[in-house]
């Protein structure tokens, strides 16, 4: 049977403007797992409630452990970077990572400044002088270096340089082969190509794929139409308007060219968007 | 809950916290309004939960291994750690006050005197304060000046009541100096160390259960 790192089931939270629509997915242990989506569908929303810092109905478990019951348990399971390191900003990196230290059993010291020698972080410096990247890669050493079994990372690498991107995506290789899970947000989609085993992807709170990324980049091909009647035709799936006529997604491995995350995400979001204006009408 | 009071003083505490406990010596001025001590104690958790919002603490606290409803109970147990420091170093002043100023100075002519009365009075308006600020700012903990406001607003009240009965005839024997009428100033003081402890209790248990329901 498979070990689930994170099981969510029926998240749902509702604000006056957004509803997360009671989503459910899980992530096998073992696995990175990319959550995808526009700004504001619900990605930050997702992860802070997994976390418990959004006040939402539904059941997470991590590990097998109930969040509700083992709150403190599951949480020393989890590493979490929610953006960059915005807290604490007249404080010393040193005085910020000796506190976290405390709450963490398996905190090492060790590791912690092998992290902090390789993002080249300063620790007594302060919060305020470190660059938007260089708070992401403390948010991270910090993350990393307390035993996370699950690392929730949000948009961890909007903030970096493309070289820091690439290292950051070499590490969550290395953490996957030691058998660490991994769930990150992000609009990067580029470095989900480079790590991601599995794509949840969300749309105005709702979870519009779940699948392998193989599977998902399988499953559309690219097609160019000279007009929509031929895209009619074929069935075509969000079909917008290019340069030189339209292009949508068709599902099977036969015509056009394989579809990039980008390109499934910005025609099934023109699908979707779509479909609501004809409901409306 | 250790880690989380050993990150209240590493990472959140607001030095007027330490400095505010100074204003306990206020008992030494002659004729002074005694009970504004405590106001200053409010002071204090005003100013450490500006630092702690503008540091983005709450939202930090409770991405750490602890349960999100500890987090107001940790930042309430160090404040109360103060106000009971407060009320000892007040206590110690008082003790100091009575065995070194001449008998004529020790009864307070604007409010009460600085007796063992006094600290009843200013643990129960310790406690006031406890149950009016914490419940209103950790429903929603970005909201600090109108809590503050509300509670300051309701001790001031019971301050103007205290001093104002200061002047009723019957209330002579509690602005006299200590020894005198000990047995009712020791039920006034452990009656108001009773309530202290019965308010903040209730303000911890209505914080956390509002807390959980915040989104950070």
């Amino acid at each position: 049977m498979t070990l689930l790192a994170l099981n969510v089931q029926n998240l749902r939270k509702v604000y006056p403007n957004f509803v997360l629509d009671g989503i459910s997915f899980s992530v096998e242990a073992g696995q990175i797992a990319g959550l995808i989506g526009r700004n504001g569908a619900g990605k930050s929303t997702t992860l802070k409630s997994v976390m418990g810092l959004i006040a939402s109905e539904g059941a997470v478990k991590v590990f097998g452990k109930d969040f509700g019951e083992e709150e403190g348990t599951a949480k020393e399971l989890i590493g979490y970077v929610g953006g960059g390191f915005r807290f604490y900003p007249n404080k010393a990196l040193s005085a910020v990572a000796k506190t976290v230290a405390r709450f963490y059993p398996h905190w090492d010291g060790e590791v912690f400044r092998r992290y902090c020698d390789e993002y080249a972080l300063v620790l007594t410096k302060k919060i305020r002088e470190l660059s938007e990247g260089m708070k992401i890669k403390f948010a991270l050493a910090l993350a990393l270096s307390h035993g996370a079994k699950l690392l929730l990372l949000d948009e961890p690498t909007s903030g970096l340089d493309p070289l820091s991107r690439e290292d950051l995506c070499d590490t969550l290789l290395a953490l996957k082969a030691q058998g660490v899970t991994v769930l990150f947000s992000t609009h990067i989609t580029s470095d989900l190509m480079r790590v991601a085993d599995r794509i949840l992807y969300l749309s105005d709170g709702t979870l519009l794929a779940d699948a392998a990324l193989d599977a998902l980049i399988g499953r559309y091909r690219l097609k160019h139409f000279a007009d929509l009647a031929e895209a009619d035709a074929v069935r075509a799936i969000g079909v917008k308007a290019v340069k030189g006529g339209f292009e949508g997604l068709v599902e099977g491995s036969g015509e056009g060219r394989e579809a990039t995350l980008d390109e499934i995400m910005i025609h099934l979001e023109w699908e979707r968007r779509k479909s609501h204006e004809i409901a409306h009408k | 809950m250790k880690s989380l009071i050993s990150k209240e003083f590493s990472l959140c505490l607001h030095p007027t916290s330490i400095i505010f406990l100074a204003f306990a010596a206020l008992v030494f001025v002659p004729n002074y309004p005694y009970e504004v001590i405590f106001f200053f104690s409010g002071l204090a958790v005003f100013f450490t939960a500006m630092a702690a919002r503008e540091n983005g603490d709450l939202a930090f606290t409770a991405s750490l291994p602890v349960k999100k409803r500890n987090v107001p109970l940790a930042r309430m147990a160090v404040m109360m750690m103060f106000q009971c420091a407060l009320l000892c170093l007040t206590a110690l002043c008082i003790v100091i006050k009575q065995m070194t100023f001449p008998q004529t100075m020790l009864v307070n002519l604007v409010g009460n005197s600085a007796n063992l009365a006094f600290c009843g009075y200013g643990a129960l308006l310790l406690g006031i304060f406890n149950l009016m600020f914490f419940p209103l700012h950790y429903q929603n903990p970005t909201k600090i000046g109108v809590p503050f406001a509300i509670a300051t607003a309701v001790q001031f009240a019971l301050i103007g009541c205290m001093v104002m009965l200061r002047h009723l005839p019957f209330y002579a024997p509690l602005t006299s100096p200590d020894p005198d009428y000990y047995g009712i100033k020791l039920a006034i003081l452990f009656g108001g160390l009773t309530l202290y402890a019965v308010l903040s209790a209730l303000a911890a248990r209505l914080s956390m259960q509002r807390f959980e329901r915040v989104d950070l």
